[in-house]
């Protein structure tokens, strides 16, 4: 019977679907990895395609499974959607696979994977990528307003902004438009970066508990209002801003790298600009490790795929990622790091950042220091608060920094208990 | 007194032109940045040179970017756009007929439900809907944007208002010739309804042409996307390219302009004649 | 012969009434079914919550601001755009030649998507735009547009009044039409101005126009979407929220399919409310003043 299922699925082709995430440097990879797969397993169809937004790519995934039309697995997916998935039973725990520690083993994930298991002990995800957020200076500019280096800590980022503005009044330390938008996911990209730098990476929620740095974080909103006030912060849309040296500081993920290279070639790392951890608190140690927030994603098997598929899309999987060369394509084709504990240490990549984007450097050697998203099923309504009960009302001096923030506690701690 | 006149008017035109220009400046403005160096787009008005780059850009790809599927999309809007007007062009005109000319049991309540179907929020349909769609199994399908639009009951009330001005005679004399009641409606009245139907049909058109909700919800295959679905997309990953942003909209935008000109002569006479009735 | 006309006029009708049925009272039935409870769209389990979604939806600040923004923008849509068609109508009316011409090229921002003037007006108050550039170097400074509530308001309430101006003056155009140049000339042989002919003429012979407009502008108000969507997002904090934005967002960001459901029921009374007082209001004003 078995040996007859056998010979059966080995003569048909089974069709498994892959969705990446909807950037287009992403979709190259995966359709690369298809093919090769593909032409030595001619028994698997394997069909690549970019996520739909509507309009985030979480909604869009939400409503192909109310349709019960997912595909069999996806990328893209942080811990705290996850969370949501694996509620509703849509995602399946990849360690029930058979060959899962060897997969760990393969990818030298033992120490990475720990920061992606779940409430109930298992993994739904495997970590793909870890970009953790630095800071980006334009060094050109500094160099010639005095500076040999980036400034490290609050005080100085200030200090910094007296000489920009006496010089150059049309200018910015920084260009935030969104931080007055309360869209959550924006917040990844402006408080999670400066709040992990001021508090050590201590935990903002820890299951149905607010365990956040008081202190910490109401000094990331003072240093916001303060940037505002004296107008080394504008949160109004601008065309462009740190590309054209209009401003100094921005926060900044690897993706930009490639996007750069097309438009900006004159940005070049070590000369016009320089990559650093976020600013911190001005008693912060200079010795200390400066953690920041990881813009961390990964991949997950959707629960109403067929065994059939759910079996050939778990051997693809493994084939993807118990090879370094693949990660080493992935750094070459999307300009990020992959999720690997070994990606500032082995020599295969470390030589190729080195000689290809040393801009790439600083990012591969802060991922130990750079926390995921945390993981609670009301990620989304959480995080929308920040910027409307909290962020908005402080920068336009409505609320004080530290009442914003009781704010903050006060409305999503409903949201906890539920 | 005819110099003043001749005063009057010209201060008049000057008017009519500043106002004119006014109501088209975000149209000119969409065109000369989508032909802008990508570095002058939203930065200076008239740029220094024009070229074809962010439309060599959208429909080709560039530098680490998949070309996207643009002109799919267009593709797409027009084929769901021209059936689902068509459709309710030819079927507002049906029931409209019935509704005016006929007297049938029924009627009244007809009537009466289209006036509450034209004013309920179509929004609070939104959520049911896609739900309806998906257990159709039309979810990701052309018939997930075309079905649920396929009648129009502005249409419907447009003609019925129309045919019920008509003085009875004509309808009575096509009747006595014994012909069916859809070659009477297809041969004689909306041939008489031409100004009606340019009016409704353009509408409709530009109603379906330009509709991001429901297309956005239904659709999950690029290949499918309409293209101000698409461009919706655009801003997203893609905010960092305003210039072959401005492109799309022009893609978006100019085809409507350039059937509304056509069909402009016709147009304002149906204006006056449709709210006249 | 009486059932054959009746088949005959049912049979006509049918597209429309298999039409309804199928996408308009299915769906009604099952949204209004939904209302009671919270469910995710994807949960195997509904869970049955009886009124609690109202009760959330009457206690929760984003559907006042939801409520209230409705009749701030009303405030500011509906008398801009009465004026600004009429005084297109106006002058389309007393153009000798090409009134055609003018009455289609004003109409044209009707055909415009949200979505591409949003990507307009976006340029156009960037801050480092022409515009902007220029109102610094003439003023100093440049308003925050759409950082500003209430300027984000007005910016989104005049991209609308710029898209509907032209519709409502072909509207009026009509209405002007109608009115017959004699009236005109006798009030000019009474020794009658232009102002006092506007007054006592047009603006009471324009009484069906002014209804339909106004009827139109307040109902549309329910309704906006795209422009928000794309510019603001509803804020800043709200100021530009809309009940279709926060239905939007309830049903489709945050997937709870039944409170989202629950938003859109307050939205219709709210519609059908506030279109039903602004009929009652303008035909009691027009028979007052004796125009109906």
């Amino acid at each position: 019977m078995l040996m007859a299922f056998g010979l059966l699925s080995a003569a048909q082709v089974v069709e498994i679907t892959f969705w990446t995430a909807p950037n287009p440097s992403q979709e190259v990879f995966w359709r690369q990895m298809a093919e090769a797969y593909m032409a030595i397993n001619p028994n698997v169809k394997i069909v690549v395609s970019p996520m739909p937004e509507v309009p985030t790519s979480e909604a869009g995934i939400l409503a192909a499974i109310a349709a019960r039309t997912p595909p069999t697995a996806s990328e893209n997916i942080f811990i705290g959607f996850g969370e949501q998935l694996a509620r509703s039973k849509a995602i399946v725990p990849w360690n029930t696979l058979p060959g899962w520690d060897n997969l760990v083993q393969n990818r030298a994930m033992n120490q990475t994977i720990e920061g992606w298991k779940f409430a109930d002990g298992n993994y739904y995800i495997i970590p793909l990528y870890v970009n953790a957020m630095l800071i980006g200076w334009r060094l050109d500019i500094l160099r010639e307003l005095g500076y040999s280096q980036p400034p490290r800590t609050y005080s100085e980022v200030l200090a910094v902004g007296e000489v920009v503005k006496a010089k150059y009044p049309g200018k910015f330390v920084w260009l935030r438009s969104e931080l007055e938008v309360p869209t959550w996911w924006q917040r990844w990209f402006d408080f999670f970066v400066f709040y992990y730098a001021a508090s050590q990476g201590k935990a903002l929620i820890t299951g149905r508990e607010i365990t956040a740095d008081d202190q910490a974080a109401i000094g990331v909103l003072q240093f916001f209002k303060t940037l505002r006030d004296r107008k080394f912060l504008i949160t109004e849309p601008l065309a462009t801003g740190f590309e054209l040296g209009r401003t100094v500081m921005t926060v900044l993920g690897p993706w930009t790298f490639p996007w750069w290279r097309e438009n900006y070639p004159e940005l070049v790392y070590g000369q016009t600009f320089v990559v650093t951890p976020p600013p911190v608190p001005d008693a912060y140690p200079a010795e200390k490790p400066v953690f920041t927030f990881a813009d961390a994603k990964g991949v997950v098997l959707y629960a109403q795929a067929t065994p059939a598929q759910r079996q050939a899309m778990w051997e693809f999987i493994q084939w993807v990622f118990s090879n370094p060369a693949h990660d080493l394509k992935w750094i070459e084709i999307t300009g990020m790091l992959p999720a690997r504990d070994d990606v500032g240490t082995n020599a295969l990549f470390t030589s190729y950042i080195q000689e290809k984007e040393p801009a790439l450097l600083p990012y591969a050697q802060n991922i130990p220091y750079a926390l995921p998203p945390f993981a609670h099923p009301e990620f989304v309504e959480i995080q929308e608060l920040m910027g409307l009960e909290c962020i908005y009302p402080v920068l336009v001096g409505e609320l004080t920094p530290a009442r914003g923030w009781d704010a903050w506690k006060r409305a999503i701690r409903p949201l906890l208990v539920k | 007194m005819s110099r003043a006149r001749l005063v009057k008017g010209f201060v008049l035109y000057a008017v009519a032109i500043v106002v004119l220009l006014l109501m088209i400046s975000p149209y000119l403005y969409m065109l000369l940045q989508s032909l802008a160096p990508w570095r002058e787009v939203d930065r200076v008005l008239f740029p220094s040179t024009y070229g074809w780059r962010s439309y060599e850009w959208l429909l080709g790809g560039g530098v680490g970017a998949l070309p996207r599927p643009w002109l799919r999309a267009w593709a797409n809007s027009a084929l769901v756009a021209s059936v689902v007007t068509f459709s309710r062009v030819a079927l507002g005109a049906v029931v409209g007929y019935a509704l005016a000319v006929l007297a049938f049991r029924g009627r009244r309540l007809i009537q009466n439900f289209i006036l509450f179907h034209m004013f309920y929020p179509g929004i609070i349909l939104l959520i049911p809907a896609f739900l309806l769609i998906r257990s159709l199994g039309l979810y990701d399908t052309y018939w997930a944007m075309i079905l649920p639009g396929l009648v129009s009951t502005w249409a419907i009330f447009m003609y019925a208002n129309f045919f019920r001005s008509l003085p009875r005679e004509v309808i009575e004399a096509a009747r006595m010739d014994g012909a069916g009641e859809l070659r009477i409606i297809f041969q004689i009245m909306v041939p008489i309804a031409r100004p009606v139907t340019a009016i409704v049909f353009l509408f409709l058109f530009m109603e379906r042409w330009v509709e991001l909700l429901w297309d956005m919800i239904v659709i999950r295959d690029p290949s499918k996307q309409t293209l101000n679905v698409l461009l919706t997309t655009m801003f997203g990953p893609y905010g960092g390219y305003p210039g072959p942003l401005y492109a799309a909209g022009v893609l978006l935008t100019f085809p409507i302009l350039i059937l509304f000109l056509i069909f402009s002569r016709r147009f304002v006479k149906g204006v006056s004649l449709v709210i006249s009735t | 012969m009486n059932w054959k006309k009746d088949v005959g006029g049912w049979l006509l009708a049918s597209p429309y009434v298999l039409a309804a049925t199928v996408f308009f009272l299915i769906p009604l039935g099952w949204s209004l079914s939904l209302v009671f409870y919270d469910w995710n769209l994807i949960d195997p389990v509904r869970q049955f919550v009886g009124l609690e979604n109202f009760r959330t939806a009457f206690t929760t600040s984003r559907v006042l601001y939801a409520f209230v923004n409705t009749y701030k923008y009303a405030a500011i849509f509906v008398p801009s755009v009465v004026v600004a068609a009429l005084v297109l109508a106006l002058i389309v009316q007393h153009l000798p030649r090409l009134k055609q011409f003018f009455a289609v090229g004003f109409f044209l921002p009707y055909l415009a998507s949200g979505v591409a003037v949003g990507l307009v007006v976006r340029g156009i108050l960037s801050y480092d735009s022409p515009f902007n550039e220029f109102l610094r170097a003439t003023f100093g400074s440049s308003p925050r547009w759409l950082r500003d509530p209430t300027l984000a308001l007005v910016v989104i309430s005049a991209m609308i009044v710029w898209k509907f101006a032209g519709y409502y003056a072909l509207i009026f155009l009509a209405g002007l039409q109608g009115i017959p140049r004699e009236l005109y000339e006798a009030a000019c042989l009474d020794g009658a101005g232009p102002f006092v002919q506007f007054r006592r003429i047009t603006l009471p012979l324009l009484y069906p126009a002014f209804y339909t407009v106004l009827v139109l502008a307040v109902g549309l108000c329910f309704g906006i979407f795209t422009e928000p969507y794309v510019l603001t997002g509803g804020g800043p904090r709200f100021a530009t929220h809309t009940w279709q934005l926060e239905i939007y967002y309830q049903a489709f960001d945050r997937y709870r399919a039944g409170y989202g459901a629950t938003v859109a029921v307050l939205n219709a009374v709210a519609t059908f409310v506030s279109v039903l007082i602004i009929r009652r209001v303008v035909e009691a004003w027009g028979v007052r003043r004796g125009f109906r």
